[in-house]
């Protein structure tokens, strides 16, 4: 009984380490094939990154001035009210 | 008008009361089995009192304690040992850990909350563990239904850099060797007399990652998660100490020396498209691990994409802060004398320690091999390979730290990384591999 249960796991091993195996080579692969068609039509130095700092940025500013403006109506509210 | 509504309320008033003093007078018979008080003197007041102290049920076992489960109807009878000495001595183990995580800083964000949930499970008549106690209630919530182990998952990705890999994805078979930890000791546990669930659910010790030994434990043996969770956490914190040894057994200075080339700079759409490749990738392969890999790669995605930092922060900061202090919790639940104490956690921290040495023995062993194939210009320094345990990011500044006490100028963090992060994957693949065999 028992050794039937170690050979089950032994079993679990193979097929355990082949496909986490498999899994990461294929990935290996898919990294690299990803790598080189980004390289290929994204060449370095054009990437969209830069602006996106910026995007944020404006979207704070203006989240900030809405806040300034609201804040503002609401005084106003307040002294005629 | 206010007059009616007065006249209105006080007929409303007038009503409740009614029906409510004819409702007590119903379960008026009820209220006699309930309790009748007695007068009682002063020394029988401090009696009855005395025997609701932590030391009368320390001292005085009864047979019709119950354990406390998570669900009522799983409860058995505490054993007279389990009710005295054995919650004394959890709680001297919970001690114990805080000891570990104060003075020692082993994990302290995990292991505080674990000792603290541990201490509280082990008091006497409040039944904190049980179904309506602050623990039943936390493990209910999210450790029974796997769901804490996923949120944390969310988190590493955000918090997971990826670049490393992405120079150098060869890295990643060595965060695959290192699983062998997990199948290796999986037969171990099997010799042992472990069962074949009992024994993968122990085995994923193996590979490091905390999360996915819960998540796994819980779906093939409940009833040792807490030896789990605390053998895994125990070990990724015993990093330093259990990892240096073994990658110096297995290699020669000359290796330990090797110099790897500077990585190559990684385009920051490789970046954003790596979480979708992977995550297309188990869909295909093993949907039963996406769970795990699903809310990493969402943590990853979030973070890579820079549109929604607010989520990505919130999902590195504030959430698996607070998942990770009911996690804590609710494993510290499962410290229980009548869940610990038994025979298997033994053996459960015996197969975690071995999981955890043959992981980084294999990760070393296949970066070694991997080094013999490797062209002059792109040698692949062995100590790398013990990163292939996940514990990020400590197994990769254990080996950082291990190559630089051999050569100042050899920085191998950024090296390590890769096989780090491809451990953290590789072990979720593993654990899909377990979940589709039961």
């Amino acid at each position: 009984m028992e050794t039937n249960l170690v050979a089950e796991a032994i079993k679990f091993m193979v097929l355990g380490m082949g496909i986490v195996f498999l899994f990461l080579i294929v990935m290996v692969y898919a990294l690299k094939l990803q790598a080189k068609i980004i390289g290929k039509y994204f060449p370095q130095g054009e990437t969209p990154a830069p602006t996106k700092p910026r995007t944020t940025e404006a979207s704070k500013e203006k989240t900030a001035k809405i806040a300034a403006i609201v804040a503002a109506v609401q005084h106003h509210k307040n002294l005629k009210g | 008008m206010n007059k009616k509504i007065l006249a209105s309320m006080l007929l409303l008033f007038f009503t409740l009361f009614t029906t409510n003093s004819f409702a007590s007078a119903n379960a008026a018979p009820a209220e006699e089995v309930k309790h009748e008080y007695h007068e009682k003197s002063l020394g029988q007041l401090l009696e009855s009192f005395y025997k609701t102290t932590g030391i009368y049920a320390f001292t005085n076992p009864s047979d019709d304690v119950m354990t406390s489960e998570a669900h009522a109807e799983d409860a058995r009878v505490m054993t007279t040992f389990e009710q005295t000495w054995g919650r004394l001595i959890m709680i001297a183990i919970c001690l114990f850990l805080f000891y570990l995580a104060i003075a020692k800083g082993f994990e302290p964000l995990l292991l505080m909350p674990i000792a603290f949930g541990g201490i509280l499970a082990n008091i006497p008549l409040a039944g904190i563990g049980g179904e309506t106690g602050m623990l039943g209630i936390i493990y209910n919530m999210g450790i029974a239904n796997g769901f804490f182990p996923l949120l944390i998952f969310m988190g590493v990705g955000a918090m997971t850099d990826f670049t490393p890999l992405l120079a150098n994805p060869k890295a990643a078979i060595l965060g695959g060797a290192a699983q062998f930890g997990i199948f290796g000791s999986l037969v171990g546990a099997v010799v042992l007399g472990f069962d074949l669930q009992s024994a993968s659910a122990i085995s994923i010790i193996g590979g490091a990652d905390g999360p996915t030994s819960i998540f796994i434990a819980n779906r093939l043996a409940p009833e040792l998660l807490g030896a789990i969770a605390v053998a895994a956490y125990s070990y990724m914190a015993l990093v330093p100490v259990i990892q240096p040894p073994i990658m110096k057994a297995l290699t020669s200075e000359a290796e330990r020396k090797i110099k790897m080339p500077k990585l190559r700079k990684v385009h920051k759409l490789e970046n954003l498209t790596l979480p979708i490749v992977i995550l297309l990738l188990a869909i295909l392969f093993l949907p039963e691990s996406t769970p795990l890999i699903g809310a990493f790669c969402l943590g990853n995605f979030f973070k890579q994409s820079g549109v929604v930092e607010r989520l990505s922060d919130t999902m590195q900061n504030s959430l698996i802060n607070i998942v990770t202090i009911f996690l804590g919790l609710g494993v510290g639940s499962k410290l229980a004398a009548d869940k610990f104490l038994v025979l298997e956690t033994l053996g459960i921290m015996v197969i975690g320690l071995i999981a955890f040495a043959a992981g980084t023995a294999a990760g070393v062993i296949m970066a070694k091999i991997m080094n013999k194939f490797s062209s002059d210009e792109n040698k692949i320094n062995p100590l790398i390979g013990a990163a292939g345990v996940s514990a990020v990011p400590m197994a990769a500044r254990v080996v950082s730290k291990v190559g630089q006490e051999y050569d100042k100028s050899n920085v191998l963090l950024m090296h390590a990384m890769g096989p780090n992060v491809a451990g953290v994957i590789g072990s979720a693949v593993a654990a899909g591999v377990l979940l589709s065999i039961f």
